[in-house]
Parts: C-alpha cells; sequence; structure tokens
C-alpha cells in the first residue's frame, strides 16, 4: 500500500511535467491550428537556457524565474515572423506547418548540440527542496512535491486565465471563431504570437523542474515530447481541459505499468493510444467529430 | 520511343558507374539507393495518398530484422527467408495501416510515430535479437549464376541497383494504374472518392502497406549491406530523416526520393567531414523548401526542363508547344497537394 502511494505520487509528477508540454501544445493547435512539432525543442532550450543561469548565479530560484523567458521570446518570435507570415500567405497546408515546426526542431536541436556538446549535465537541487517529506507513512522527495504543486498550479491559473480574463476570453473565441475575433477588432496575431510563446515558455518551465530529477541533454525534448503527442491525442486537439486529464491518465499508466508490469513498460502507453484511436479518435474528451 | 531513349544512357551510366570510380563512391551510391528505396516507401503515402508517417523506420528495422530472424535465427537460405520477410513486413504493415489510417493529418503522423517508437522499443528490448547490440550475420543472395559475386563491392552494386529498379518499376506501374489515380483521388479530394464509391478505407490500408513493404525492402537491402541490423535504425530520428529526403527531393515526383535520398546521402557524406551537427543544415534546408519551394529539388529540375524545351520550341513554333509545355508542367498526378 505503501508503495502504491509512491508509484502514484510518482505517476502525479511525471503527469504535471507532461502536462506543461501538453498544455501548450493543445492550446497552439486549438487557436492557430498549427501543430508545434518542434515543442520538445523549447522544453530543451529552456532548460539549457536554466543551466546556464545557474552556472552562472549558482541559484535554483533565478534559473527556474528566468529561464522560460528565453523560449518565450523564441517562440512568439518563431510564431510572429515566421508561423503567421506563412499562414497568411495560405499557400501553406496545416501539414506543411507541421512540417516547418519540424525542420526548425532539427535546426534548435543541432544548434544546442554545437552550443553545448553531446554531454549531460544536471541542476542540482536548492538546498531548501531538499529532502524528504513524511505523508500518510512513507517519505517522499520534497523536491517532486514540488513539481506537483507547481504543475498543479499552473493548471489552476491556465484556468483562471482562460476562463475568467478578457484575454482568456479572447482566446477562446479565437479557438471558436476566428474572424469573429478579427472583427471585433483583436490584433489576433498578436494573440497568437503571446499564446504561442505561453506555450513554449511553459514547455521551458517543465525542461527547469525536469532538470534536477532528469538529466539535461540536447535530445531530452524528444522522449517527453511524443508522450505529450500522446496526452493530447487521447486528450482532443485543442482541449485544454482534456491535455490535464489526458496528462494524469498517461502520467499514471505510464508509472504504475512500469511498477508492476515492467515487460509492457515501453508499450503501455502505445497500446492506450492505439485503443483510443480506435474507439474513439477525436480524443477521450473531445466533442464528437462530425463523420464523412 | 522517348522514353527509352532515355532510359538507355542511363543503364550504361549504372552499369558503367562502378568500373569508373574506387570502392568508397560505390558504397556511397549503394546507400543513396536503399535510402532512395526506403523514401519512394514514404512517398507512396505522401506524394499520392497525402498521408504523412513519421514512423516508416520502422519497416527499415523490420525488413532488416526479419531477415535476421529467418535466416541467422530460424536457418532458412536466404532467398525463402527474404520472401518470408516481405510476407511478416507486408501483414505487419497491414494490421499498422489498418489502425493507423482511421486518422488522417497530424493525428496520422504522431500514431505512426508512436506505433514505431513502441517496434523499436521492441526491438531493443527482444533479448532473442541481440536486444541493443542488434543481430549479426545477416547473409546476402547467391547470384554467381548471374555472374556477380555479391560479397564484393561492385557485386552489392549490382544486386541493390537490380532490386531498385524492380522496386521503383512495380512503383511506377502502381502510382500511374486505375489504383493510383485514385489514391490521388483520395489525397485531393476524400469526400469525392467516398461519394463517387470508392472505398477509401480500403485503399488507404493497401497503400499503407505497399509503402511499408518497399520500406521494408529498403531495410532488408540495408541490412545485408551491413552484414548487420540494429534498433538504431528504427529510430524516430530515421523516420524523420526519410521524411527530410522527400520534402527536399520533391513530394508527388516519381524521382523525387531519389534525388532527395541522394542529395542527403551526399550532403551528409561532406558535412560529417566538417561537422558533426550537419543535421542543422538539413533542417534549414527543410524549413526552406516547405515554405518556399514546394515541389522540391525535383520540382526545380522538371521545371527547368520544361522551360527550356518550351523556349526552344519557341523559335518554331509557339502556340503548340506553350500549350504542350504547359500540361507537361502539372499532369494530375503532380499536381502539389494541399
Amino acid at each position: 500500500m505503501d508503495l502504491f502511494l509512491l508509484h502514484l505520487l510518482n505517476g502525479l509528477q511525471l503527469s504535471m511535467l507532461v502536462f506543461l508540454l501538453a498544455v501548450g501544445l493543445t492550446l497552439i493547435f486549438g487557436l492557430m491550428d498549427i501543430f508545434n512539432l518542434a515543442h520538445g525543442a523549447f522544453y530543451t532550450v529552456g532548460a539549457y537556457a536554466g543551466l546556464t543561469i545557474f552556472r552562472m548565479t549558482e541559484s535554483f530560484w533565478i534559473a527556474l524565474a528566468l529561464a522560460p523567458i528565453l523560449p518565450f521570446v523564441l517562440g512568439a518570435a518563431f510564431q510572429y515572423f515566421f508561423l503567421q507570415p506563412l499562414v497568411l500567405k495560405g499557400r501553406s497546408s496545416h501539414l506543411d506547418l507541421a512540417l516547418f515546426t519540424f525542420g526548425f526542431m532539427f535546426v534548435t536541436m543541432g544548434t544546442i548540440e554545437l552550443l553545448f556538446g553531446p554531454a549531460y549535465a544536471t541542476i542540482v537541487v536548492p538546498a531548501e527542496l531538499q529532502g524528504g517529506v513524511h505523508i500518510l507513512g512513507i517519505t517522499y522527495p520534497f523536491y517532486r512535491l514540488f513539481i506537483i504543486g507547481l504543475g498543479l498550479t499552473v493548471a489552476a491559473v491556465l484556468w483562471l486565465v482562460l476562463d475568467h480574463t478578457v484575454f482568456g476570453a479572447i482566446v477562446r473565441a479565437g479557438v471558436d471563431n476566428r474572424e469573429m475575433v478579427v472583427g471585433m477588432g483583436v490584433n489576433i496575431s498578436l494573440v497568437f504570437a503571446l499564446v504561442f510563446g505561453i506555450g513554449t515558455a511553459l514547455a521551458g518551465l517543465a525542461g527547469v523542474i525536469a532538470a534536477p530529477v532528469l538529466s539535461i541533454f540536447s535530445q531530452m525534448g524528444l522522449s517527453i515530447l511524443i508522450t505529450a503527442f500522446i496526452v493530447v491525442i487521447i486528450g482532443g486537439l485543442g482541449n485544454f481541459k482534456g491535455s490535464f486529464y489526458g496528462a494524469i491518465i498517461v502520467g499514471m499508466v505510464e508509472t504504475l505499468i512500469q511498477a508492476y508490469l515492467p515487460e509492457l513498460q515501453l508499450f503501455a502507453i502505445y497500446i492506450l493510444l492505439a485503443v483510443v484511436m480506435f474507439v474513439r479518435p477525436q480524443g477521450l474528451f473531445g466533442p464528437k467529430k462530425q463523420t464523412l | 520511343m522517348q522514353r527509352f531513349a532515355y532510359g538507355v544512357p542511363i543503364i550504361a551510366a549504372l552499369a558503367a558507374f562502378p568500373f569508373a570510380v574506387a570502392e568508397y563512391p560505390i558504397l556511397v551510391v549503394v546507400e543513396v539507393i536503399i535510402f532512395a528505396i526506403y523514401s519512394m516507401g514514404i512517398n507512396f503515402l505522401l506524394g499520392y495518398a497525402g498521408l504523412v508517417s513519421l514512423g516508416h523506420a520502422m519497416f527499415l528495422g523490420l525488413g532488416g530484422y526479419g531477415l535476421g530472424i529467418f535466416s541467422v535465427l530460424i536457418g532458412w537460405p536466404v532467398l525463402p527467408a527474404m520472401a518470408a520477410t516481405l510476407l511478416i513486413v507486408a501483414l505487419i504493415a497491414f494490421v499498422v495501416g489498418y489502425v493507423c489510417t482511421r486518422t488522417s493529418g497530424i493525428e496520422f503522423l504522431l500514431i505512426t510515430l508512436a506505433v514505431s517508437q513502441m517496434l523499436y522499443g521492441l526491438a531493443v528490448k527482444t533479448r532473442w535479437t541481440g536486444g541493443d547490440d542488434g543481430l549479426p550475420g545477416l547473409p546476402r543472395p547467391d547470384l554467381t549464376w548471374l555472374g556477380i559475386d555479391v560479397s564484393s563491392v561492385t557485386g552489392l552494386y549490382f544486386y541493390v541497383v537490380g532490386v531498385a529498379l524492380i522496386v521503383m518499376w512495380l512503383v511506377w506501374r502502381l502510382v500511374n494504374s486505375p489504383f493510383g489515380s485514385v489514391l490521388v483521388g483520395i489525397r485531393e479530394n476524400e469526400k469525392r472518392m467516398i461519394a463517387l464509391g470508392y472505398n477509401v478505407t480500403w485503399y488507404k490500408v493497401v497503400a499503407f502497406t505497399i509503402s511499408g513493404v518497399v520500406s521494408g525492402a529498403a531495410g532488408l537491402l540495408l541490412g545485408q549491406k551491413l552484414y548487420f541490423v540494429n534498433p538504431d535504425i528504427m529510430t524516430w530520428m530515421i523516420s524523420g530523416e526519410g521524411l527530410l529526403m522527400v520534402i527536399i527531393g520533391g513530394r508527388q515526383y516519381f524521382i523525387g526520393p531519389l534525388l532527395g535520398a541522394a542529395f542527403f546521402v551526399i550532403l551528409k557524406e561532406q558535412l560529417s567531414a566538417i561537422t558533426q551537427n550537419y543535421i542543422i543544415f538539413f533542417g534549414l534546408f527543410f524549413m526552406a523548401v516547405v515554405a518556399l519551394f514546394r515541389t522540391g529539388l525535383a520540382g526545380f529540375f522538371i521545371g527547368l526542363a520544361t522551360r527550356r524545351s518550351a523556349s526552344a520550341a519557341d523559335r518554331t513554333d509557339t502556340h503548340d508547344i506553350a500549350g504542350e509545355a504547359d500540361s507537361a508542367r502539372a499532369p494530375a498526378s503532380h499536381r502539389p497537394a494541399e
């Protein structure tokens, strides 16, 4: 029972990391119809920005606070100067745009490897977050609880912003009917760039907070990105709440299978994906799609 | 007749090539041809049916592992082992295709990626195929009855070229058959094809199966070239590189994958000497092609050729040939997909 609780908490921690990536993916897709295959690159950029700041200042907190700025600026600029003009030119299909981000991922990863080399690195857990906490008879690393708390906080803040602010209303309106929002006089290009930047900043944030638990290396964004893809498909592309529930489901399945059925570890979430695709191709939480 | 006139010098050049250069360039060309077959498999789905797969490295791996399992582990002779491998690849591609083609667009790309990651995991985990270390000792077929010694570099070259010509001929026949036209129809307007009474689902599944078998054949050849197969050729990076080749070479053009593979393999050789980070350049090139030159290298060269023939004809008869050049530039199956 104690062990089970431990696995549950580990699952929740993984869920929160994946959620930070998945929510950006799903928001960007919902609003702009762009599937950002480079999302994992921003996760990596965030981790390396954090690492650089950490090496300069020796402070985890400064790294945590400042590192997401780089992926934010990079993401917003990428959307504003490259993707949006492509969309406006009107020649590129959804798939072209996704492939464009795919190329961008190669460029970003190659650049990171050029700058930092292929070696592994890590950020040390700050003293305040070291040690364990006793909960319900088990000792659990404080830092992992911190990740869970941060993930839940981000989810709550995003929900508040999306549901209860003007900016959130614009974003939701943009998802439903873009032309209408433009007609209301909203500078949609700016909103798009901001949302893209927020999405990539969250991916970068995930990279920083993952750094003390997982190692930093130039391809670190890949495996977690595939997990995030699975989350957004299971949750329904473009569905904010779906990405949260999807992240919990995938994180739990992954962790519990790893603990109790290690032979299936590499397949569990893919089998889950295949089953969901078969039963509800539009995702568990998406609205029912019109069939042809 | 005109096509025949093009064919003769190409065949002659292919036959004379290995006698004109050293061993290393021959091996590079062998690799180009193998990856051309691989990306031709990808393009069969992408260019004709409009489905972008990011998981075709799984078929590269399945081709190699299939041969390894049937010949090395079970001990069958080479040719039955190769036939059995292609059959198994077809079966797996059929099942995978049946699941994956329920989706399209981005979801299709992601689910093929997921399936290939799953098979990659399987290859890493399975102890009796060598796990991470891979499976050595893959045999090449005995072609001494043709006077070819496949253990030599030149022999390998002729073997691979021969297989490639057969595969390309088959794919050429397929894309120019009614089946190929239906695929293009699905790419252009799926609803209309359904309305016309075509069973779109099955066409897609069959296209996926063929595409998988073609890429699987490339995996078979790659395993035979290296005498070895390991999980590294099943990573998503290899799937991504295949996609780079197709897009850079020019999707929807039959020769696109060939040009893309040549460009990719040769440039990679050159860049690797300078920097390990050649992938940056391919990334930039890829973005440029997707954004600006949507027809890729093949479109560029075909555009050049038709423009030249059109301007040459201009001097004799403007009206007739200009119309002809127009139709040559955009035949139905070569129109870019939206």
